[in-house]
């Protein structure tokens, strides 16, 4: 019996968790809508590097910066000079380009008189300008076939964002998780947002005073990396970024707000018509990318909603046969209970208990009996429901900890099943009720029996 | 003493079996005095059970009356029947029907359970009742550590709980062996004897309806023989045919080996 009850708590259990995994799926399904909306009006513009390039560069940019290449992930055409956020993919490779001839090179940057000039191309609602430098010790290597080369191993980045209003509130170009502090406002000079990494390598936390290439900044925030691309970045304004690496006057990228997403390719069109010597680069991977995730999670979704109303369909059978059977097996416990008594009860009418007095005995036993058996079963349920599940939900169990899905299902509600203190309330209550119905019948019966017949039965 | 605790009048009392009427008793009558203490002998089918049922309103008859204490029961509905079982008979069964999850003590206690007596008072009064029935110190014992006379003892008690008007006890020694029946129909007798308790006794062992002073013969539904006999614990003593001083279970006189009582 304390089984039976068990399982329609399991059941509800069950059900719930699937339904709360569904709401997670549809807003992370909301969330990446919304950067893919972003995403597909953004523009990246960075200057092709050549050898010119190198020339333009400030000789100095701080203590031997060099922009570092993080990108597997980057064409090989955008080669060293390439370092905008929204491109770098795979893991920080420096060494496979420190030998070569642009590893020397100093910092790729373009005036920022560029700015004006695509700010007022048709269709473009904004344009942020961006210097990113990167500081890092010089290291020596020897390749194996015995030619030695030195590579930057980069400790921090420093990213200099245009901070206006504007921008800062209507796109994203400032990172969006910040764990502690508060994230850069417009108008803020002086202050700077740190990584976690930066945190730790610096040793400075919120609200300290961090002394960095000379100068002093407060740290505001502290950012949690959304991948590797800003794993060590730091953020200020791109004022204090340019003034603190030398480098006045001159940013290292764009980027470019399309008016809507129909526009960018026209955007980014004129962009190289009017600056053929910029990489124009519209996140088109990044974007597919988006879209792959979210027809993965949609797809998710929909398996886990087919789930949800299999699950109330069968939850709902489970519960009827459930309350069924419980009542049944009430039922049967006390009949046998009343009729292997049935000297009892002759004698205890014979000796003058009325029909009343031995069918509230009788109420009272069913329900102490199903009171008992509901806490065992509750009991039981909190502990066998998520193995329960686990059988009865085979679908969500395979998508939890399958690949992306994993993610979301790590993303604040694990798929794991929680007897509440409401669904124990109810499942007592249902116990306490049935065993009331069940012992009804063989109660009456028990008031019913004739004391004259209970007297020599043995 | 001549007071009537007990008025049957025209009793009859038939069973169906199927759709033919089997009757059991017809047109009985019989009287029990306040202090009386009544056997009813006979052979298995005459009646015996169906009368003490009848008379302990555990039954209903087919027609006549029972005066009991002055009240007819066979005109009470079953919601007031249960309290004349309550508080105007105590039961004693052959098989004692002690409740073997409550210790002898709760098991005396049972009766009183109903009636607006003090937790404290019944308590009370169930104790007294068993030291009365010799069974101090064994409060606490439940009916599997008593032996079956202490159980029937316990069961005696208990319907004594509610000073009831009269005892009817259905084959009360019927599952006791030769000491124990005799305690047994002792410890009945001297209730009888001491206390004025009205008892009817079935039984179909004569040695036990002995003890009685008046015994009712039953076949097949009437009262075939009756006999008034010594009240041998009453008599307690002498031989009515030597005069020699007899023990008060004997049946023939140690002394001139008459038969006591017949």
């Amino acid at each position: 019996m304390a089984i039976m009850i068990s399982i329609p708590a399991g059941a509800i259990a069950n059900q719930e968790s699937t339904l709360s995994l569904t709401e997670n799926l549809g807003s992370t399904i909301t969330q990446t809508e919304a950067s893919i909306n972003q995403t597909l009006t953004q523009i990246d513009c960075t200057l092709t590097p050549s050898f010119e390039g190198f020339g333009f560069s400030p000789p100095d940019s701080g203590s031997g910066s060099t922009p570092p290449d993080f990108g597997g992930a980057v064409p090989p055409s955008s080669g060293s000079g390439n370092f905008t956020p929204g491109q770098f993919g795979g893991g920080s490779l420096p060494g496979q380009f420190g030998g070569g001839p642009f590893g020397s090179g100093g910092t790729v940057a373009m005036n920022e008189t560029l700015y004006s000039d695509i700010a007022s191309i048709e269709n473009v609602a904004a344009v942020a300008a961006v210097l990113q430098a990167s500081q890092g010790e010089n290291q020596t290597m020897t390749s194996p076939d015995g030619r030695s080369f030195t590579r930057i191993v980069p400790e921090y980045v420093i990213e200099g964002i245009q901070l206006t209003s504007d921008l800062v509130d209507n796109y994203p170009i400032l990172p969006s998780n910040i764990t502690s502090g508060r994230n850069l406002q417009a108008g803020d000079d002086g202050v700077t947002l740190l990584s976690e990494e930066n945190a730790v390598y610096f040793g400075a936390n919120v609200g300290a005073e961090l002394e960095i290439l000379g100068e002093t900044f407060e740290v505001i925030g502290i950012h949690g990396s959304s991948g590797v691309e800003d794993r060590t970045t730091l953020y200020m304004n791109l004022s204090d970024a340019q003034s603190l690496t030398d480098n006045n006057g001159y940013i290292t990228s764009l980027q470019v707000f399309a008016e809507n997403s129909e526009a960018v390719s026209e955007v980014a069109n004129s962009i190289s018509d009017l600056h053929p010597e910029l990489s124009v680069s519209t996140s088109q991977q990044r974007l597919e990318e988006l879209q792959a995730l979210q027809s993965t999670y949609t797809t998710a979704l929909e398996s886990a909603e087919a789930s949800v109303s299999q699950m109330q369909n069968t939850a709902f059978g489970e519960i009827v046969v459930a309350v069924a059977a419980t009542s049944l097996i009430v039922l049967f416990v006390m009949l046998y209970t009343v009729r292997e008594r049935t000297k009892e009860i002759g004698t205890l009418k014979a000796i003058g208990f009325s029909n009343w007095a031995v069918m509230s005995q009788f109420m009272l036993e069913g329900v102490l009996l199903s009171s008992v058996a509901g806490v065992v079963g509750i009991a039981i349920g909190s502990v066998a429901a998520p193995a329960l599940s686990g059988l009865l939900l085979p679908t969500v169990a395979v998508l939890g900890g399958a690949g992306t899905f994993g993610r979301v299902a790590s993303m604040g509600s694990p798929a794991t099943v929680s007897i509440t203190p409401e669904l124990m309330v109810i499942a007592l209550a249902a116990a306490i009720a049935l065993g009331t119905l069940g012992s009804l019948y063989p109660a009456w019966r028990a008031s019913k029996t004739r004391p004259a017949e209970a007297m020599r039965y043995e | 003493m001549s007071e009537p605790v007990l008025k049957i009048e025209n009793l009859s009392k038939s069973y169906m079996l199927g759709k033919r009427e089997v009757p059991v008793l017809s047109d009985f009558n019989l009287q029990v005095n306040t202090g009386e203490f009544v056997s009813i002998m006979g052979p298995s089918g005459s009646g015996k059970t169906t009368l003490l049922n009848v008379l302990g309103c555990i039954d209903k008859p087919t027609s006549g009356q029972v005066l009991l204490d002055g009240v007819d029961v066979t005109k009470l509905p079953e919601g007031e029947l249960y309290k004349i079982r309550r508080n105007k008979i105590g039961f004693v069964f052959q098989t004692f029907n002690l409740l073997p999850y409550l210790d002898a003590r709760e098991n005396v206690e049972l009766p009183m359970e109903t009636t607006k007596k003090s937790k404290s008072e019944r308590s009370q009064r169930a104790r007294e009742l068993l030291k009365m029935v010799g069974l101090s110190g064994r409060e606490d014992h439940r009916p599997q550590r008593l032996s079956a006379g202490e159980q029937q003892r316990v069961a005696i008690a208990r319907a004594l709980a509610n000073d009831p008007a009269i005892i009817l006890a259905d084959e009360p020694t019927g599952n006791l062996d030769g000491k124990n029946k005799r305690e047994i129909v002792s410890l009945l007798a001297n209730l009888n004897l001491d206390q004025g308790t009205t008892i009817v006794m079935v039984t179909h062992d004569g040695h036990v309806a002995a003890h009685t002073e008046r015994r009712l013969f039953l076949h097949d539904g009437k009262i075939t023989k009756e006999k008034q006999g010594l009240h041998l614990a009453k008599k307690k003593s002498v031989c009515p045919f030597c005069s020699n001083q007899i023990q008060t279970n004997e049946i023939f006189c140690s002394s001139c080996n008459k038969k006591l009582n017949d």
